[in-house]
């Protein structure tokens, strides 16, 4: 069976840009799996994710060496459509991405354009907006809501089209931390319900680090470390000084193994990190 | 801003652009102005039907007062060819009639023209806008670019709203400037405007082609693109019928008006009567 993506030694570099934004990156994403993409700004994060969206080369002048595929298929080959049916991508500016007039017309659009029946669509939308709880707003205009319902709209649309693969671009950066709950919520839930290939794109790991399978870090436009999140996240200074934060918690438990206080492996998530805090406190994690 | 809750609404998307087309085109072939008064009387019978907040349509008032300042005020300066025109004065200043009748034909006209547009702004959404356009079948793309410029229209007005609250909040007052300094300063707008309207325009798109959209507006892999929000609005008898009605009036204004000359502002009881009250015969 083909993975999800396969880039093979991708490079490319914006028109007029005086380096490239990603340099010879390989990286194969199984099926199914939840990928979390971290890095610095300007890393090449995003780039990647267009690159895989297809956007890149599509809707961007640039240059590019390497190729990227969608389950065995180069990107570049493939229609926008047929695109758009497999890869959902959500834009880290929701608005950006808004160009219907009603939150339902949003979620619609996507739907008409890649061919649903119109017995499905109503389905597919009552479902969309009840998995990103949005079902109240399917009348309002999508630019006059808050921002993190803004970003549940944006889920919406994309999720309704049942796409194979889902990139969420900083789904968390433009939203409160109620808002960021709820997206954190929606992405368990799908991995729950669905076995869908999610990559994520966050500087900050630590809504996502725990829901991960594998955690990317990108920095220079290069893959720097690959590696399931406990790994990943051994060496939370590393990380640090790579632009990326760790989850608190990992952060306050790596310092304490680094005194020596603590020799356990370092929590991911604070129910985590209340059992080591147990532990310690009671003498079996030291 | 639509009213919640309409009696317009029980009507299709289409019928009420019919009825947008009677009330701001009839006028056109119309120069007797008892009728476009009766027209612009219709218009705000409608609204007060359609339970349009009345109060809303105090925000016209100025744009009306500029009109008619700038139309009367252009006749009154520049009447043309005076030798064959008849004076009259009134409070000191001379006047004549001609321009001065043909300036409020022409206004009774263009505010009635503007009334049709105001109910129909007044009491449809985008969305109707949208389905009215594919219920006549104009391809996709056209009534999608109609759409998207509708939805720009807010944008740009949000964008302009933003712009400016930035510049209050950096301490700009609007209130001890002048016309000219404000007339500058809204000319000066204009560069962060563009700049903002060719990133929406790169990001929409962008965001086009990620949902699948094509210029052809066809889904992948061919086929007729489904139509999800028209079938949600039957088309009823009574739209039938009003759309019918409303297109019968319309033919039957053009040919009275242009063809049979009924609507001649000569013929019109208002000219002889201006003529009489000013003195002129």
């Amino acid at each position: 069976m083909n993975p999800a993506v396969e880039v093979d030694r991708l490079s490319w570099t914006y028109h007029l840009a005086a380096r490239p934004a990603v340099c010879d990156i390989s990286l194969t994403i199984p099926a199914g799996e939840f990928t979390l993409i971290a890095g610095p700004n300007e890393a090449g994060k995003t780039t990647l994710a267009m690159a895989i969206k297809g956007l890149i080369p599509h809707s961007f002048p640039g240059r590019r060496a390497g190729v990227v595929r969608v389950f065995g298929e180069e990107v570049q080959r493939k229609e926008a459509a047929l695109l758009a049916k497999q890869v959902g991508y959500v834009f880290s500016d929701p608005e950006a991405q808004f160009t219907s007039l009603t939150v339902e017309e949003e979620i619609l659009f996507g739907l008409e354009n890649i061919g649903v029946p119109e017995s499905e669509i109503e389905h597919r939308i009552r479902r969309a907006s009840e998995l990103t709880m949005i079902s109240d707003l399917l009348d309002k205009p999508p630019y006059d809501i808050s921002g993190g319902q803004k970003q549940r709209v944006a889920i919406a649309s994309v999720l309704a089209m049942d796409p194979e693969i889902l990139i969420l671009d900083e789904p968390t950066s433009m939203v409160d931390p109620l808002g960021k709950d709820l997206i954190v919520e929606i992405c368990a839930e799908l991995r729950r319900r669905r076995r869908l290939t999610l990559i994520v794109i966050e500087h900050n790991l630590e809504a996502f680090a725990a829901l991960a399978d594998r955690i990317v870090l990108i920095r220079g436009g290069r893959i720097e470390r690959a590696a399931a999140p406990r790994e990943f996240l051994e060496d939370p200074e590393f990380l640090e000084r790579s632009g990326v934060y760790p989850p608190q918690v990992t952060q306050v438990f790596a310092r304490l193994r680094a005194h020596g206080l603590y020799r356990g492996p370092l929590p991911l998530t604070d129910e985590e990190g209340i059992r080591a805090g147990d532990a310690l406190l009671r003498g079996a994690g030291a | 801003m639509v009213p919640v809750d309409s009696p317009f609404y029980r009507y299709h998307p289409v019928t009420r652009l019919v009825l947008l087309v009677f009330l701001s085109v009839t006028p056109l072939f119309v120069d007797m102005p008892e009728i476009n008064l009766g027209l612009i009387l219709a218009a705000l019978v409608l609204l007060r039907w359609g339970r349009v907040r009345m109060q809303q349509i105090r925000r016209y008032l100025p744009l009306l007062a500029t009109v008619a300042l700038f139309m009367f005020g252009v006749a009154f300066l520049a009447p043309g060819d005076r030798a064959h025109l008849a004076a009259f004065r009134l409070a000191g200043l001379t006047f004549y009639f001609q321009p001065m009748w043909w300036a409020f034909v022409s206004y009774c006209r263009l505010v009635a023209m503007l009334f049709g547009a105001i109910l129909y702004f007044s009491t449809n959404r985008e969305r109707d806008t949208l389905v009215a356009l594919r219920s006549l079948r104009i391809p996709f793309a056209v009534s999608y670019v109609a759409a998207l410029s509708l939805r720009s229209a807010g944008m740009f007005m949000e964008d302009f709203r933003t712009i400016r609250e930035a510049e209050q909040a950096r301490g700009l007052d609007l209130e001890s400037m002048s016309v000219g300094e404000k007339a500058k300063l809204y000319t000066m707008y204009t560069v962060p405007l563009f700049a903002v309207a060719l990133r929406r325009a790169d990001e929409i798109s962008n965001a086009l082609f990620a949902r699948g959209y094509t210029l052809s507006g066809r889904p992948a892999g061919g086929g007729p693109r489904t139509d999800y929000l028209r079938r949600r609005y039957p088309v009823e008898r009574r739209d039938r019928a009003l759309s019918a009605g409303l297109a019968a009036a319309f033919v039957v204004a053009v040919v009275l008006g242009k063809v049979m000359g009924v609507f001649s502002d000569q013929l019109s009881p208002l000219h002889g009567a201006a003529l009489r009250t000013i003195g002129l015969r």
